[in-house]
């Protein structure tokens, strides 16, 4: 009975009898006729809450734009908020309509919805040559604070591995959209791969503390810069060796600009940015050393098939900790390459290139780097893999290309 | 005479949700205790967004696997946030529509739509009835890319997207026992 309820909705039929004339007034209503009272009304205006507008792609401004002086469209308001709710990234879009402040017309407000509390998986990794990788945070949201509390263990982004907590605060809005500000406190303590132990004793440390207070601004629309100082206080595994510090000046110049949003069959994303770390004596810091590091990303998408391009470069200068130092050789960057086979200590300097191609969910990416502390040392490595991608789900085999052995490593996980 | 208006009592205590009347052949359906915008719909009504119902009325004859008559139809309604009454915008043919209404009298024209033809149905044969009325959901996004974002998945939202259901949602069914058109008219007439 349902299964011929659902068919007779589906097909838009009546089954067998017919619907009587009414007793309560009505009147015949035309083909094509709007079916929403609220038709006739004007949208005098479209308000973005719980997030910035710039946030989202140009098309989609655009688009928000026309409805002001149209009428109102509920339907089409719906499919503005998953839009909106797509190239946000957010859990939830809601859609507010309420009187103006003129007669017949209204305004609609987009919500962006956040849980107070929310559990995250922020990164899972299994990779056959490293083994685990995991973060996980809880966050809680309140007059637009958010506070983190995360536990960590990484074993792939450095040379070591990180074990401990994440705590960070962030406010977006600090009086003005366009400058925010976040505090993030690490407490790790630190475990070594045989070969990075082998290499230098005397440079790797047990533990590591950083406290990092960090301000945002927006310079104009596509482009903002993230200023602060980073704290760091190591110990050293060396026995009698004292506590050390590495305090850093933090600077990114980051541009992001997009074209087009998942909804839309062609999609441009262009990301861009250059870091430079100065670690100065006037912040008391061990060691001087400076870190600069340029990154860029281009994704171009025509309905399934995708394209993104990856470079990076990057140099430090000076007595610079192993946690500064470049890394390739691991399950984003240089892929099938062991890190600790290409530089177990990490490099001074760094060049790396990718291009990966995509169809639906199925991946195919080539990858090209090197990384090395003094010119004869450089030699450029490549790998090739395949794999499977589904929104931030990854599952992927690497090869090296060129290696005496080519042993195939596998990753699989999230946002890594 | 005493039975049939016992008997006539008795079914309008167990089915007081569904009231059935049978005036010029036709089986008429109403529910003036039941409020099916309550809720998600109203919600959405009242955020100006129009909500569409499926209704559908079903008469059993002889036993309960005899479908005698059916009827499906889709109920666009609206709420206007100006004037604030409803608006109703009946789907299939013959399309109408009605305006300007209370809640109650918006529901009360949707189940008007609905009755069933009862020609060539003798007065003492049994029958059985049945109301449904579904709110359609507003479309989903089908992924759970709101769940996975730059800094990770979230976890409440990923039981958010595996705890919803379809885009249509059964939230009423009321049925109507065992009885006999003799029956509804001493019923009517007492």
């Amino acid at each position: 009975m349902k299964l011929a309820f659902i068919f007779a909705l589906a097909a838009g039929i009546s089954l067998f009898g017919g619907a009587s004339d009414s007793a309560l007034p009505s009147e015949p209503a035309a083909d094509g006729a709007q079916t929403n009272i609220n038709a006739r009304y004007i949208v005098e205006g479209v308000n973005l809450l719980g997030s910035e507008t710039k946030a989202l792609s140009r098309s989609l401004r655009a688009e928000l734009k026309q409805v002001v002086g149209a009428n109102l469209d509920s339907r089409r308001l719906e499919k503005l908020a998953s839009r909106i709710k797509e190239e946000l990234r957010v859990t939830g879009v809601k859609v507010h309509v309420a009187k103006g402040t003129m007669p017949g017309h209204v305004l609609v407000n987009f919500e962006v919805a956040k849980k107070p509390v929310d559990l995250k998986v922020a990164k899972f990794l299994y990779d056959s040559k490293g083994g685990w990788s995991g973060e996980a945070s809880a966050t809680t949201r309140a007059a637009g604070n958010s506070f983190t509390l995360g536990l960590v263990s990484d074993d792939d982004a450095l040379v070591e591995r990180d074990t401990g907590i994440r705590a960070k605060f962030e406010r977006d809005n600090l009086g003005t959209d366009w400058l925010g500000m976040r505090f993030e406190f690490d407490d790790f303590h630190e475990m070594w791969n045989q070969s990075t132990v082998a290499e230098d004793p005397s440079g790797i440390y047990r533990s590591r503390q950083t406290f990092m207070p960090e301000a945002r601004v927006f310079l104009a629309e596509p482009l903002e810069v993230d200023f602060g100082v980073r704290f760091a206080r190591f110990r050293l595994s060396t026995p009698g060796a004292m506590t050390e510090s590495s305090n850093a000046v933090v600077s990114t110049l980051r541009y992001h600009q997009r074209w087009g949003s998942g909804s839309d069959v062609q999609e441009q994303d262009l990301e861009g940015s250059y870091s430079l770390d100065a670690a100065m004596h006037l912040l008391q810091t061990d060691a001087d050393y400076v870190r600069q590091t340029a990154q860029a990303r281009y994704m171009f998408r025509h309905d399934r098939s995708r394209v993104e391009v990856s470079f990076m470069a990057g140099r430090t200068g000076g007595e610079t900790p192993l946690f500064d130092r470049f890394v390739l050789g691991n399950a984003s960057m240089l892929r099938g390459w062991s890190k600790f086979d290409l530089d177990p200590m990490g490099g001074s300097r760094v060049v790396y290139g990718s291009v990966d191609y995509s169809y639906r969910y199925y991946q195919v990416f080539y990858d090209t780097g090197a990384v090395w502390n003094l010119a004869p040392e450089r030699e450029q490595k490549q790998s090739v893999g395949v794999g499977f991608k589904k929104e931030g789900f990854q599952l992927a085999v690497a090869f090296p290309v060129g290696a005496p052995r080519a042993i195939p490593v596998f990753f699989a996980g999230m946002n890594f | 005479m005493f039975a049939a208006f016992l008997s006539g009592m008795a079914l309008a205590m167990l089915a007081e949700d569904l009231i059935l009347d049978h005036r010029n052949n036709r089986l008429e359906f109403s529910a003036p205790r039941t409020d099916f915008f309550a809720g998600s719909p109203m919600a959405r009504l009242k955020n100006a967004a129009e909500v569409p119902f499926v209704i559908q009325t079903t008469l059993w004859s002889g036993n309960q696997h005899h479908v005698y008559r059916t009827a499906v139809d889709r109920f666009v309604v609206s709420f206007d946030i100006f004037e604030e009454t409803y608006s109703v915008v009946k789907s299939e043919a013959p399309r109408k529509s009605a305006s300007h209404l209370t809640a109650k009298a918006a529901q009360a024209w949707c189940l008007s739509q609905m009755s069933l033809d009862t020609t060539g149905l003798s007065g003492g044969e049994p029958l059985w009835a049945r109301l449904e009325i579904s709110a359609e959901d507003p479309p989903r996004d089908g992924s759970i890319l709101g769940s996975v974002s730059d800094s990770g998945i979230s976890l409440g939202s990923l039981i958010d997207f595996f705890s919803r259901t379809g885009g249509l949602q059964t939230h009423l069914k009321l049925d109507y026992p065992a009885f006999t058109l003799d029956q509804l008219k001493s019923t009517r007439g007492s």
